[in-house]
This record gives structure tokens, sequence and C-alpha cells, in this order.
């Protein structure tokens, strides 16, 4: 304190310390006003349409003209509504086959691949090339592949192989939501195996070596090395597979929108047909809003389980 | 890296920023606006393909702008399918072109409701469009009384078939339900699909199917007066038409198999059609403007007949009415004399369009009283012919109804959606009438029906 007094008295040292003090509140200054175009565009594009989704769910509304409250009715309506429900049950499915196929496609394959030396960084950007296209173009892709007529299928059979010849995948209501989720997974997990991959090659290579030396085999290895050496990694990965399945849109809507008979129909698409084919945008948007419930939720069980001291 | 500006420079790159924003304001605000005359009419076209966007700029948008000084026609492409979600966003953030298309004349209520339509009576009285324009399509477009909208692109549903293959087995087009079901049966028993079919591009193409086979089979009477309220959507003649088609569909005869049906593609199942795969395809009109191109690789032979009659008591040339499009003019459009004048020239202009028509089959269809010898002679004369029979089907009265032209727009929603339930299974066909008795009876009640012209009226 004596020392600050001193300063302040001193006419050089109060003139520095105005300064700075001014000099900081410049720049603060100046980096709010910098923030401002940001928060004007998030309140404009995030906040605002946000808020009006909130109301509009509280409405019946075409999606043009006036909205007419009818309070919690809509949420009542989801509540009996079959075909949300049979949606919201494909986003489960949905989020299993995400939880399981391309997170353990990963693994493997990040691990094949840390073992290689040479065309490591080809192999890296073939799997990683389909995550980069165009949803749009991988599913033209796949649709032609999977061709009942014209596809893999006809092709393998003009060799005699005819066990998928006249296969319609997508048109089908057993296949379709296991078939545009293989495509979706195609385009994936290349982006999980590089995430992986970086994850493998932060782990000390010293911990394998002490591993090795007390007697551990390569899948004791796995389990207490690269795991736990890999853990921030792989639960960001399981968060946003789940939030992704949850919020799942444009594969399903490119290739089959739902169909054949809502079999592919998730909440995504789902919500879409009301909102832009049936004009019900009120109750379109208390559907979102319960799918971001669910969304926030599982983000809000992973806040609580890293209080619980989890390393996640 | 921090690196300082000093105050001068901020607030002049504030300044800026603040003048910008200054400028904004009148700039978006001249993309809506009261009226007054810009001289600019922005139209947002539902044409796909090269061709037909190349022949509009070329043929329709220069011409018009050489006709009509000072007018700036703003033309820009949207894809069918997503137009009526296009439109309906942009006119929800106040903005959206000067010239609204709508997908028919059930979808243009909710825009008239939400006041988002000029009245167009002061129009059609300048341009004298009740001389010009069939009277029956042009009462599409009243709500209450007045005129909103202008009815485009006149459709009707035809048979297609692969006139190479079909004379090659010996067979003719099918007049009738059995000469139909022996026909697609030997077809099949040969390997080749009866009906090219599929709704794997646009699961609401559905609708074509009990568009027929109401039309068909139960009959433009008994549509009638299930679309006036006499009798409801559930009778058995309506229901008995849906369990035919979906027998047609388990049989494999439309696609190949039922999986097949829901998958196939507009591009895969024509070029069955054009290949000699499949030997007949149910399609809009439209299909006239790109059929060639399917048939270019294999060199055979196409033509068209009318529909058969699925029933006793049925007209043997019966055609469904049909419109791809109404045209509005937007109460908030600037220059809303400038969009009159353009819908006047698209649509009325008898000599124009019939060049159009001719040039580009289809999809310049304006619902005009046109004779055989007002089309060039240049005219495909297969295009001709419907053109013509229409024509004359519909002076006898012989004509039906399109979903997605006379049914409101949740009733014809319900069908495209419920359909496919029926062919998986999921519910029956006296199930799925009922439903769309109960959503009907609703759109009836909120007056959302289009004025209904009877049979035998026209």
């Amino acid at each position: 304190m004596e020392a600050d007094r001193s300063t302040m008295e001193d006419g050089t040292g109060l003139a520095k310390y105005a300064g700075g003090s001014g000099l900081r509140r410049r720049r603060l200054l100046t980096a709010w006003l910098f923030m401002v175009p940001l928060l004007v565009i998030n309140v404009l594009v995030i906040l605002g349409p946000s808020v009006a989704t909130i109301y509009y769910s509280l409405t019946e509304w075409a999606g043009i003209g006036p909205a007419e409250f009818v309070g919690l009715q809509n949420y009542r309506d989801l509540l009996a509504d079959g075909d949300f429900w049979m949606a919201m049950w494909h986003n489960v499915i949905w989020t299993v086959l995400f939880l399981t196929v391309p997170i353990f496609m990963g693994l493997l394959g990040a691990f094949l691949l840390s073992q290689i030396k040479r065309f490591q960084m080809f192999f890296r950007i073939a799997y990683f090339v389909p995550y980069v296209v165009a949803s749009v173009v991988n599913a033209a892709l796949w649709q032609n592949i999977l061709d009942p007529t014209r596809g893999i299928g006809s092709a393998l059979a003009s060799i005699g192989i005819p066990f998928l010849d006249g296969v319609s995948f997508f048109g089908s209501e057993r296949l379709a939501l296991p078939s545009v989720a293989f495509v979706n997974i195609w385009a994936w997990w290349g982006f999980i195996l590089l995430l992986f991959l970086t994850a493998l090659q932060s782990v000390d290579h010293e911990l394998y070596e002490a591993a090795r030396m007390d007697g551990a085999g390569r899948w004791q290895q796995f389990l207490n090395v690269t795991l736990p050496g890999i853990r921030p990694t792989f639960v960001f990965v399981v968060l946003w597979s789940i939030i992704n399945s949850l919020l799942v849109f444009d594969y399903v809507y490119i290739i089959t929108r739902g169909g054949p008979a809502g079999a592919s129909e998730v909440v995504g698409t789902l919500l879409w047909k009301q909102a832009f084919e049936r004009f019900e945008a009120g109750y379109a948007a208390a559907m979102a809003l319960s799918l971001s419930f669910v969304s926030g939720l599982v983000v809000l069980i992973f806040i609580f389980l890293r209080r619980r001291g989890w390393e996640v | 890296m921090y690196t300082e500006i000093s105050r001068r420079q901020f607030l002049a790159m504030g300044g800026k920023v603040a003048l910008g924003a200054g400028l904004a304001g009148p700039l978006l605000a001249g993309c809506g606006g009261d009226g007054g005359g810009s001289g600019q009419v922005t139209y947002w076209s539902n044409l796909e393909g090269a061709g037909p966007q190349d022949y509009f700029k070329k043929n329709i948008e220069k011409p018009f702008e050489k006709a009509n000084q000072g007018t700036d026609l703003k033309v820009t492409f949207q894809p069918s399918t997503e137009m009526d979600r296009l439109v309906r966003t942009a006119l929800q953030g106040g903005e959206g072109p000067d010239i609204i298309m709508t997908p028919g004349p059930a979808y243009a209520q909710e825009y008239i409701d939400a006041n988002l339509f000029a009245e167009l009576d002061e129009y059609s009285d300048q341009y004298k469009w009740d001389d010009k324009l069939l009277a029956w399509a042009l009462d599409l477009g009243r709500y209450e009384d007045k005129l909103y909208s202008i009815p485009y692109q006149l459709q009707t549903m035809l048979l297609y078939y692969n006139k190479t293959l079909v004379q090659d087995k010996g067979m003719e087009p099918p007049k009738s339900r059995d000469e139909l079901e022996s026909m697609a049966e030997e077809l099949q028993g040969q390997g080749i699909t009866p009906f090219a079919a599929g709704i794997g591009d646009d699961p609401a193409a559905i609708e074509w199917f009990p568009t027929v086979f109401w039309n068909h089979y139960s009959g433009p009477d008994a549509l009638y007066q299930a679309l006036t309220g006499e009798i409801p959507f559930s009778d058995p003649v309506f229901v008995e038409a849906i369990e035919l088609f979906n027998n047609y569909v388990q049989k494999g005869w439309f696609g190949g198999s039922r999986e097949k049906f829901f998958s196939n593609g507009f591009d895969a199942l024509h070029a069955d059609l054009g290949d000699g795969k499949a030997a007949m395809n149910i399609e809009g009109s439209w299909f006239l403007a790109d059929i060639d191109d399917f048939f270019q690789d294999s060199g055979d032979d196409w033509d068209w007949a009318p529909l058969p009659p699925l029933r006793s008591g049925i007209p043997a040339e019966l055609y469904e009415l049909g419109l791809g499009s109404t045209l509005s003019i937007n109460a908030r459009a600037q220059d809303a004399e400038g969009a009159a004048a353009f819908i006047d020239y698209l649509v009325a202009d008898k000599k124009h369009v019939a060049e159009w028509m001719a040039a580009v089959p289809s999809l310049f269809n304006a619902p005009l009283p046109f004779t055989e010898s007002d089309f060039p002679a240049s005219m495909d004369d297969r295009v001709t012919r419907q053109l013509a029979s229409l024509s004359q089907a519909t002076d006898k009265g012989n004509f039906g109804y399109t979903a997605w032209t006379f049914w409101p727009s949740k009733s014809d929603v319900y069908i495209q959606e419920e359909m496919q339930k029926v062919l998986t299974g999921d519910i029956t066909p006296s199930e799925f009438c009922s439903g769309l008795d109960e959503t009907f009876t609703k759109d009836r009640k909120e007056g959302a029906v289009p004025k209904i012209i009877k049979p035998g009226s026209s």
C-alpha cells in the first residue's frame, strides 16, 4: 500500500498510472466495440430466431400470415403424435448406429494407420475426402451404386453373383433407414478416424514401453494405455455423435425424404414436412424445441458427469 | 498479436460502418415497398433445365423488355419442387418476388388470407382476361368474388408408351380395364415392366395415381359430388379405385416392384421407357417437354394415348384438368403495373404463347381457347393432337380433376403422404379414404376448397 501511495504521490508515477489505466480502458473499449458486430449477428441469427421459435411453438401458424396463440396445445398434440414418436425412435436407432459403427471403424482405422509410416498420408486423405464432399453428391453417388436395376446388384448378377440383384435398398421399409445411415457413416467415419489418429499420436510412447515391460499384451495396452490417453477425444466424439444423430436431416431428406411410408423418417425431416408441406409451422416449432431439449439434456448430462469428477 | 489503432482511425472506421448501415436501410427497403413504379419486376420461374431456361431468356424475357421499354424484368429460376417453400420463406421475411408463383389454386388461398396478394380485377379489366382466358380456369383464381391469381401451365394426365415396343409385340394402347390388365400380364410375363413408375425423386408424385384411378374408375361425377361435399371420400367407389391401384402395384406392374416404385427416380424410369425395359408410363402432359431425350439412345418411337376407363360408364376420352401453377402479384410489389403487363404477356398473348408452346411443349401452356390452327406447323403433331384432344374433350365436358389443382392443400398433402402407407400395408384403402374424408371435411369447413366446375359444364 505504501509503495502504491508513493507511486501515486509521485507526479511521474501518477501520470504513468493514469496513462496505464486509460490505455487499459481504451483497449477494453476497443475490444468490446469489435465484439459488438459479432454480438449483433448472434442476437439476430441465433437469439432472435430462438425466441421467435419459442413463441411460435405456442401458436397455430401456417408459416405466413398471423399466428394464433394456443398455449401448450402443440406440445399436448406432440405427446399423442404417433408419427413424432416413430421418428424419435428412428433417431434413437440412428444414434445407436453412429455410436457403434463409425466409432469402432474410426478407432480400428486410426490404430492400424498409426502402425504404418509409408502411405499414411494417402490413406488419411482417402478416408477424409467423403467428409468434405457435399452430402448431396455423396447421396447421389450411393443412390446410383445401390440402384436396384442399374447399380452394383445388377452388376454383380451379371457376373454370376445374384444375391443383391433387384434389392431396393432405399425403397424397402426394412432397409431404408439402415441404408441411409450406411451412406452417412461412409461419409462420416473418416473424420472420426482422423480425430482418433491425432489423439493416438499424442499418447506418450514411454507408457506403451512401460506396459510392455510389465507384460501387457496388445489388448491390455489398448485398454489401459490407449483408451485413457484418448479419453477426451473419445468423449468428444461420443457427445458429437449423439447430438448429430438427434439433429440428422440432410442424408435422409436427400435420399428418401423419410420414406417409404415414414420408414426412414427422423424428427428433422418430420418437422420440415410439418413446416413446409403441411404448413403447420407452429407445430413444427414445438417439435424443433422438443428436439433441442433432448440435445440440451445430453449436453447437461455430460456437464454433470464432469462435475462429478468424470474425466470427460 | 495485438495492434493498436488510434482513436481517429477507430472513429473513421466506425463512421464507415455506420454509413454502411445507414445506406443498408434504404437499400433493403427498396426490395419491398408500397408501389410507385420502380420499373423493375422480379419473377421467380419454375422452369428447370438449360433448354427451357435459355429459351425463356431469349424468347420471352428479352422481347418483353423490348416491348415494354423502361421495365426491367429480373428472372430467377427456382427448383419447381422447392418453389412454394422458397416463396413462403421470402414473403415471411417481407421480401419475395413481385410476381408470385404458387403450385396451384388451392395453395394460393393462404397467401390471400395473409394479405400477401394484390387484387387483380383492375388489371383483368385493363387486359380483358375474362375475354381471353378460359372461364373455368380464371374462376379458380377468384376468392370471395375477387381475382387474386391467374392460372398457368395447364396440364392433364396421359398414357405414354414406347410405340416401337408395343407395335413389335403386336399390341395397342389399352382402351379398357380388361385390355390394360391382359396387356400388363403379358408384358410382365415377357420380362417387361408394364408401367415405368417411381417416386424416388419426388414422393409427392404419388398423387398422380390416386388422381388417375379416381377419375378413370370412380369417375368425374362421383369426384364432383365428393369435392362439393355431397358424398364422402369414404364412399366405396373411391375405396375400390385405391384398392385397384394398390393391387396393380403389389403385382409389380408399376416400376417393377413395390420397393422399386418407392425408389425409382424420374431419369431412371424415363430411361426404362425409352430403352424398352418398360412399355408405358402414366404421367402429366409436362413430360412432353423432354420425352424425346429418353428415346434418342434406343432410336425407338413414342406416342401417347388417353388413359382408358377402368369401369363401365366412364367416358373413353377423359382428361383430368390440372394447373401446374398460378401467378399473382405481390401486395408489396413496387411496380404492380409492370408485373401485370408481364403476366398478360406470359399468359394471355395467344400468338406468342402458341409459339412458345410449339417450341417447348407443355411448359408454357396457358389456359387459352386454342384451336389447332393457332399452332405453327413446326409443332410436333403428337403435341398438337394432345392439345386439340384436351380442348375437344373439355368442350364436351369430359374432364376430370387433378388432386393438386382441385383438392385443398392439406387434403392434397394427406394424399401425398398417406397413399404410401396403403402400398406398404400400414393402412387399408378404406382407412386411407376415411382419413382423407376427415381432412377434406375440415378443409371444406374452412372454405379452402377452390371453385369446382361440374363435368359437362365447361
